[in-house]
């Protein structure tokens, strides 16, 4: 699932791996409770689900940017439908649930 | 952070990474890190717990970006252990026992029981002590050559436990980390 995540915010456009997490930050989604993103990007670029370059960043060294490649593409596309699928099976069994707040 | 960065390097190199992609890796890992210090964002919150444990966060890295074999055989690096437990054991209980007969020197003097009926027909050894004669009688030999044994059993013991210690150094080194989340 956090590959599927990595996969979207960089699907947005490329970004390095302090960006990721940022974009990741800023929809709420702190992925870094228990691990970092780095052995994912790892498993991610291992896998060719995504394209890396070097390229200058604002003022600083030359960072590594990531992009997904076709095949990552592919992936995030049917991950993405699984999981929309998993989360309206889940939604449907939930639905009836009526939520009572004790005071 | 630096530290941080520079204990990922050692890492690193120990598992054999190329210089060229250990060296991109810690770029990047400080660039990321001085971007995080400078937003005021902790290196904990942004590494997670990887942060208190660098060996296993570099190891994980390298290995999931294919550049070192993902660690493979885990029943094996339990066994491992076990097989050295039970090696160090008896290492060390032959050299506690080896140093027990050395210290009694019980084994030095062995009682041997004969039934001669005639004690001075029967062929002492030089240094023996011939008890009054009787039905039986008893001999007490100063087996000189137990000595030796005990000094060997002592010795390889001592080799034995030396053997185990590196053993255990060469498996701390070198078993498996535990990948981040």
């Amino acid at each position: 699932m956090l590959d599927l995540c990595l996969l979207a915010v960089i699907d947005e456009g490329p970004a390095y791996g302090y960006e990721m997490t940022k974009r990741l930050r800023d929809r709420g989604l702190a992925i870094v409770g228990e691990g970092s993103i780095y052995p994912l990007l790892g498993r991610l670029e291992r896998d060719g689900l995504v394209e890396t370059y070097r390229a200058a960043s604002n003022g600083g060294p030359p960072r590594k940017y990531y992009r997904p490649s076709s095949s990552g593409r592919v992936a995030l596309a049917l991950g993405v439908s699984e999981w929309r699928a998993a989360r309206d099976a889940v939604d449907a069994v939930l639905a009836p649930v009526k939520i009572e707040v004790a005071s | 952070m630096s530290d941080f960065v520079e204990q990922c390097r050692r890492e690193w190199k120990r598992l054999g990474v190329p210089d060229p992609l250990a060296e991109e890796m810690a770029t990047d890992l400080a660039s990321d890190l001085a971007d995080a210090e400078a937003e005021g964002v902790s290196a904990e919150e942004f590494l997670g717990n990887s942060v208190f444990d660098p060996r296993s966060f570099a190891a994980a890295w390298a290995s999931e970006r294919g550049i070192i074999p993902v660690p493979s055989g885990r029943s094996t690096g339990r066994r491992r252990p076990f097989v050295l437990v039970a090696f160090t054991t008896l290492a060390t209980l032959t050299l506690v026992v080896a140093a027990l007969l050395l210290a009694t020197g019980q084994p030095t003097v062995s009682l041997v029981a004969t039934r001669a009926a005639q004690p001075h027909f029967v062929p002492s050894p030089p240094g023996a002590f011939v008890a009054p004669p009787g039905t039986s009688r008893q001999v007490l030999l100063h087996t000189d050559t137990a000595a030796p044994v005990e000094w060997i059993l002592l010795l390889l013991a001592v080799f034995a436990l030396g053997f185990a210690a590196w053993l255990w150094s060469s498996w701390g080194r070198t078993r498996p980390p535990t990948a981040p989340a």
